[in-house]
């Protein structure tokens, strides 16, 4: 078990500790990896400032100029209350696109790194296992490899 | 400070709360025995289970969140400062964006059962040390709350009965602090989690069916709803105006800011709705729940917003005034106008039921990091069995229970709102920027996650303190003497700053990057944006 492993050894939920850190780096390191940080990242923090930062921005508004926000546009709809409601419509509009966003663009890269990392942690765990004695850290058949 | 001379609502209507929430608790408590772990299994009693659909995890996080000081206290806000209170509502539900869109997956994939777990597979040195001080966040944090919930309990319980004797109060905290406890030490995650999602189909039922009914009670339209409201305000169309409560300076205006970061930033770092987002075990399942829980949310906040305007047009401002200042009667008054004292005991052992479900929940966030982090990690460095673990978080989990019942008959009288916001200001002053740098800064060392817990912390208490909560205001907890330097009410605007900046800076003075560190964070990074198998 690498030093810096925060579990103790009845840990069950983690995947066995893996002795070298090769595919992990590997992977660190791969331009595909690259994108789907960036894909994530970037949608995660403009969305965020967009509605977080809109709605701060909409508080601050309405406390500065609130000559603005009264305005009526509709009845006693004002301006300041139509944005106020503008603000739930913003809200669903950024879920329905990051959940989108998310499905095409994020989640395929994930897998596809996510299962070029199984196959090499099998592949390592396999030489492991041949070179101690087989079926001790692992039972054969248990971690199964994807079917494709 | 609760003023009320007489109880609002008459004996029929107390009796048949009393029924209702009699018999919630007993088929929740039977549900919560039911589920509770069978085996000594530490997963299931700190996440429960782990492959419910996202529509029951959209509602138990709900449930989490939401508390009766949203049902009554925020509605009260609307019902007595229209736009502001308004305001108010919005942002309760603006704070889930960034869960969802910034830290909910992310923590998924990199968390397990605390945040600690988290932290720790960051950072190679002063691992312990880290969870200590995330231990003791934790801590202050979830007893704030709790205690904000069973003090709300007994402001309650003066809604029907007048100014409740001291032993009614007791009585009151008492048996609440006592059934929190059990769904918390022997349900565990599933218990809470029941009562978590009764909770939330009780409350989104409840609220909406409420606020159809005002809009019915105007036909449908709702610019008569606001000319009516504008009209009973006593304000005219200042009360549809912002600055009513938080505009007469710029000091107000500031404070009203200052609550709305730590509204808006602080949901994400509670450690009770933190611990839900680790739940679900898959990712898709985690994202659809958190979409689920934002829609929930949002229509609660929206109904609330209609009740609130309602309570003013039908009832008027200035009774609800009249029965308790800060306007908690609002709903029940309103309820007790359009439906008599049917609507109004449903409604007020919904708002009982949501006391005591967002309370099981604290107890278990309290309990999880007390005897995850705390015991098993640096008190027993990591050797600890399950089985002993899991004693210990059941044994804490009444510790803190009692700790909270103690803390809340004492302090009888405390302003609910208020501790409820300082927990936020804390969580978003030291506990959201370790997140955020765990989770995105690549440099973030333990230094840095040391200072800016402690400092988030210790500015947060330090500032409240000094502020006009504790001193020279009428209503705070000395309005004899006077030492509040700090004229703002909520420190988030000074605090949540200076989390972050103390967090830099620990990390830049400390910066001695070793090779295993960084390793340690590719492979965390890794971890975070493929995910590890389990």
């Amino acid at each position: 078990m690498p030093e810096f492993s925060p579990w103790h050894d009845n840990s069950f939920t983690y995947s066995p500790p893996n002795n070298e850190p090769a595919p992990t780096q590997r992977i660190s390191e791969d331009p595909e990896f690259h994108s789907l940080r960036r894909a994530q990242r970037r949608f995660g923090v403009r969305a965020t400032v967009l509605s977080v930062g809109g709605f701060l921005l909409y508080v601050l508004l309405s406390h500065s100029v609130p000559g603005l926000m009264n305005q009526r546009l509709v009845g006693h709809l004002t301006l300041g209350l139509a944005l106020g409601l503008g603000q739930f419509l913003v809200m669903a509009v950024t879920s329905w696109c990051y959940v989108r966003h998310m499905r095409s663009r994020v989640d395929p890269l994930a897998r596809g790194l996510g299962s070029r990392l199984d196959q090499h942690e099998a592949h390592s765990l396999r030489t492991a296992a041949s070179r101690a004695d087989a079926g001790q850290t692992v039972p054969p058949g248990s971690r199964g490899y994807r079917t494709w | 400070m609760v003023t009320v001379s007489e109880g609002i609502v008459d004996r029929f209507s107390l009796n048949l709360t009393f029924v209702l929430f009699l018999s919630v608790v007993v088929v929740t408590l039977f549900m919560a025995l039911l589920t509770a772990p069978q085996r000594d299994e530490l997963s299931e009693f700190y996440l429960g289970n782990r492959t419910m659909s996202p529509l029951r995890n959209g509602l138990a996080m709900c449930g989490d969140y939401l508390s009766a000081a949203t049902l009554l206290g925020s509605t009260g806000l609307v019902a007595l400062n229209g736009y502001d209170g308004l305001l108010y509502l919005g942002g309760t539900v603006v704070a889930w964006m960034m869960v969802l869109l910034l830290i909910a997956e992310p923590l998924r994939r990199a968390g397990r059962f605390t945040l600690g777990d988290t932290l720790a597979l960051r950072l190679t040195g002063l691992q312990r040390p880290a969870r200590l001080a995330l231990a003791v966040c934790t801590l202050v944090i979830t007893t704030l709350y709790l205690v904000a919930q069973l003090v709300g309990s007994m402001a309650l319980l003066t809604q029907f009965t007048g100014e409740p004797s001291a032993a009614t109060r007791t009585l009151c905290v008492v048996v609440i602090g006592t059934i929190v406890i059990v769904y918390a030490a022997i349900g565990g995650a599933p218990g809470a989690t029941v009562i978590q999602i009764i909770k939330a189909v009780m409350l989104v039922a409840g609220v909406t069916v409420t606020a159809v009914m005002v809009l019915h009670h105007y036909d449908w339209n709702p610019d008569a709803l606001l000319s009516a409201a504008a009209n009973n305000s006593g304000t005219g169309t200042q009360f549809l105006e912002p600055g009513l409560r938080y505009g007469v300076s710029t000091t107000s205006k500031l404070d009203f800011f200052s609550l709305e970061l730590a509204i808006v930033l602080g949901l994400a770092a509670l450690p009770h709705v933190l611990m839900r987002l680790l739940a679900p075990r898959k990712i898709d399942v985690l994202r659809s729940s958190v979409v689920w829980a934002v829609g929930l949310v949002g229509l609660v906040c929206l109904a609330a917003g209609v009740l609130g305007l309602g309570a003013t047009a039908v009832v008027g401002r200035e009774t609800i005034a009249e029965t308790d200042h800060k306007g908690d009667s609002a709903v029940l008054l309103l309820a007790n106008a359009l439906g008599g004292g049917i609507l109004t005991a449903l409604l007020s052992c919904l708002a009982f039921v949501t006391l005591l479900a967002v309370a099981a929940g604290l107890v278990l966030a309290a309990a999880t990091s007390l005897a995850h982090d705390l015991y098993g990690e640096v008190i027993r460095k990591g050797r600890a069995s399950e089985t002993e673990e899991l004693t210990v978080a059941r044994l804490s989990a009444a510790v803190i229970g009692i700790l909270a019942m103690m803390l809340a008959l004492v302090s009888w009288g405390a302003n609910t709102a208020t501790l409820a916001f300082l927990a936020f200001a804390i969580a978003a002053s030291a506990i959201l920027p370790t997140i955020v740098y765990t989770l995105f800064w690549r440099r973030f060392t333990g230094e840095g996650a040391l200072l800016s817990l402690w400092g988030g912390l210790i500015c947060s208490v330090l500032l409240v303190l000094f502020s006009p909560v504790v001193s020279s205001a009428p209503g705070s907890f000395y309005p004899g003497s006077d030492f509040a330097w700090f004229p703002l009410q909520n420190p988030g605007i000074v605090s949540i700053p200076a989390g972050f900046l103390l967090g830099w800076l620990g990390s830049v003075l400390s910066s001695r990057q070793e090779p295993q560190e960084e390793a340690a964070y590719e492979e965390f990074e890794v971890r975070m944006l493929v995910g590890a198998k389990e």
